[in-house]
């Protein structure tokens, strides 16, 4: 009986936690979040690790779902530059993640970066 | 009588001979110099009007104070230019690029995109309603007031509206570090692509002009992306490891009007060579090249008179690129699971989309051949239709008795769109927008919308009609070793002439009793010539009497 107690407190204890993640990422700010993620690729470029200033990925390469599973595992490997983005603050972390997820392919106004 | 000495007009014609041949002789040296002596006269002059190297300026705009200062709008970029060059935009402003206004048709309807002329692509731009049109017009944002210099002249490729919205929105936040820094960062951006200015250049002509019809490639089969850096294969005159020419090396400029445009009025109105006029417009091949540019006694050079060079000297357009051949309205508005959507073809283009309906996308096209005397003719949304038939939207004006008429490739694209039953016009539907077609898929909304911008009655009632559509081609020259063949035109079948009816054409054409009747004069001949022959030899003689 004790330990199902447990598990459920656990259970919402974690969807809070996971809630509280999403709630904040929704705060950030899209434009600032274009902006530092555009920086990522320049600065990536200067040090001759990419061949473009323009990132690869767009936000409409994908769907909010999609960015929202990208967010949650902060698996940022595929955006390549891994120096930039390991300097990254949670702000900007943040920020690039709703300017992504903004403009997602199956967002009201999906955006390329070209 | 034996003459003892040589007689004197012999002598001095003796030495006018030396003369003549040190002369030629040094005359063929200076040819020797001036390219190689095999080539054609009509290359050498081309190059020759083109061999000035690389255009030069007298000014660096970097250093101009009034390019340094912060922009904060695109129209206070506009002022900067004008500050030192005045009359530009009077000039620009009274131009087809500006106005999208072309000349009056005969029945005093005003042409031009802008207004009531229509294509089987997204068919109308509603009298500058459809807001969709205007990321082509050369103005600031979605406004028609202030000329954006920088569409033709800017090197350094910005998305202004964007970056001058970014930027108001950071400056507004002046107590936020952060949002000063990317104000700074975009503010320096705009004044970098603000001082980076010259003569248009490739991709600044190919920011519309390869986009037509709304991508790459979609309207015209001559012009796409791949003309951005082209090799000499895609193209001799522009090919980055050839002549690299600049479009405006051809289409030459006066007073912002450049010469070239062919959609209605003749793009030029007499064919002149730079030798006979040294000013003279480079937009046809003749200019450079002359009338007659193949090497002398070359069969080429008696078709100039009644065929385009571009007929031969372009075998295929979209080489690189697919190009749009044609586009059914009819077949849009389908949905899956209650969602628009899309699919790809092989070339990995789209082929069909809800919002537009079915496409049909072609590499590697033999253009279709007619007579063109310069000037197309277009039908408007005014103008009554024959929905029974194919309708030709546009088509090219023009026969083999018009001595200004040559046979000139085209790419024909066939379209179905629709037309109002009650007055049989062609129908102009707003496509962008909250009412437009793509957002609502709801040709009624449409139709009504489209034809409300424009002026003109809609009855309620409407359908699908066939359309062609001409575009010249023009671009995509290809090196001499491709131009088409003889044999690909002087054929019984499978000519590339084959639908050119009413004349007659050598190889393509016959008829039966002048061709039986040839065939009997030719074995009649050499049967008569066999028997000659053969009495000859009989006789033992060449028919002489022998001396005795």
């Amino acid at each position: 009986m004790k330990s199902g107690i447990k598990s459920v407190l656990l259970t919402v204890l974690l969807v809070f936690c996971f809630s509280a993640a999403a709630t904040a990422m929704e705060k950030g700010n899209d434009r600032k979040g274009k902006y530092a993620y555009r920086k990522i690729y320049k600065s990536c470029q200067a040090r001759g690790a990419v061949g473009s200033s323009v990132p690869s990925i767009s936000p409409a390469d994908k769907t909010q779902a999609q960015w929202n599973q990208v967010f949650d595992n902060k698996k940022f490997d595929e955006f390549g530059c891994k120096e930039e983005w390991s300097k990254l603050s949670d702000k900007e972390v943040i920020d690039i993640y709703t300017y992504l997820h903004s403009f997602a392919a199956d967002s009201p106004t999906p955006a390329k970066c070209q | 009588m034996k003459p003892t000495s040589v007689p004197y007009p012999v002598k001095i014609s003796f030495f006018v001979l030396i003369a003549v041949g040190f002369g030629l002789f040094h005359i063929s040296a200076l040819l020797a110099d001036s390219g190689p002596a095999d080539q054609a006269p009509g290359r050498m002059m081309a190059q020759q009007a083109t061999k000035s190297g690389e255009p030069w300026i007298t000014t660096d705009h970097t250093r101009h104070a009034a390019l340094k200062k912060p922009f904060r709008s695109g129209p206070e970029v506009t002022k900067a230019c004008l500050s030192c060059h005045t009359e530009a935009e009077t000039q620009f402003h009274q131009t087809i690029h500006w106005t999208w206004k072309a000349h009056l048709n005969e029945k005093g309807d005003q042409m031009g995109k802008g207004w009531y002329s229509l294509n089987n692509f997204c068919i109308s731009a509603n009298k500058m309603a459809d807001k969709g049109c205007l990321s082509c017009h050369p103005g600031w944002g979605q406004k028609v007031e202030s000329t954006n210099c920088l569409v033709c002249h800017g090197q350094k490729p910005i998305k202004w509206d964007e970056a001058f919205e970014d930027l108001n929105a950071f400056l507004q936040n002046t107590n936020d570090a952060e949002s000063k820094e990317m104000a700074a960062e975009i503010q320096a951006e705009i004044q970098a692509a603000v001082q980076q200015v010259a003569r248009p250049k490739r991709q600044n002509c190919g920011s519309c002009h390869f986009y037509g019809g709304g991508g790459d490639g979609v309207k015209h089969g001559d012009l796409d992306t791949s003309l951005v850096k082209p090799n000499k294969a895609l193209d001799v005159h522009m090919g980055a490891d050839g002549q690299n020419f600049e479009c405006v090396r051809c289409h030459t400029t006066i007073q912002h009007k450049i010469s070239g445009r062919i959609y209605t009025a003749p793009a030029y109105t007499h064919r002149k060579s730079l030798i006979e006029d040294d000013l003279t417009s480079k937009i046809t091949c003749e200019s450079c090249h002359s009338a007659t540019p193949h090497k002398a006694g070359s069969k080429a050079n008696d078709h100039t008179d009644k065929v385009a060079c571009q007929s031969c000297h372009i075998p295929e357009f979209a080489r690189v690129n697919p190009t749009k051949m044609s586009w059914d309205w009819s077949k849009a508005g389908k949905t899956k699971d209650g969602k628009p959507y899309k699919t790809k073809d092989a070339l990995g283009k789209e082929d069909y989309l809800s919002i537009k309906g079915q496409m049909k996308w072609v590499k590697n096209v033999k253009p279709e051949y007619f007579w063109f005397n310069g000037s197309i003719q277009s039908l408007t949304a005014k103008d009554a239709i024959d929905p029974s038939g194919t309708v030709a939207l546009s088509h090219p004006m023009g026969d083999r008795n018009d001595k200004g008429a040559r046979i000139f490739p085209f790419k024909l694209h066939r379209g179905v769109q629709p037309y109002d039953k009650i007055h049989k016009t062609l129908l102009a539907p707003m496509l962008s927008g909250p009412d437009g077609y793509w957002q609502t898929l709801d040709w009624q909304r449409a139709l009504s919308k489209g034809s409300q911008a424009l002026g003109l009655p809609y009855s309620g009632e409407f359908d699908f009609v066939n359309t062609t559509y001409v575009f010249p081609t023009t671009h995509m020259v290809a090196p001499k070793e491709y131009v088409v063949g003889c044999t690909e035109c002087h054929v019984p079948a499978g000519s590339r002439l084959a639908n050119l009816a009413g004349f007659y054409m050598p190889a393509r054409d016959n008829a039966g009793i002048i061709d039986t009747f040839g065939w009997l004069l030719t074995i009649g001949s050499l049967v008569g010539v066999a028997l000659h022959g053969l009495g000859r030899i009989v006789t033992n003689g060449n028919g002489k009497k022998k001396e005795l």
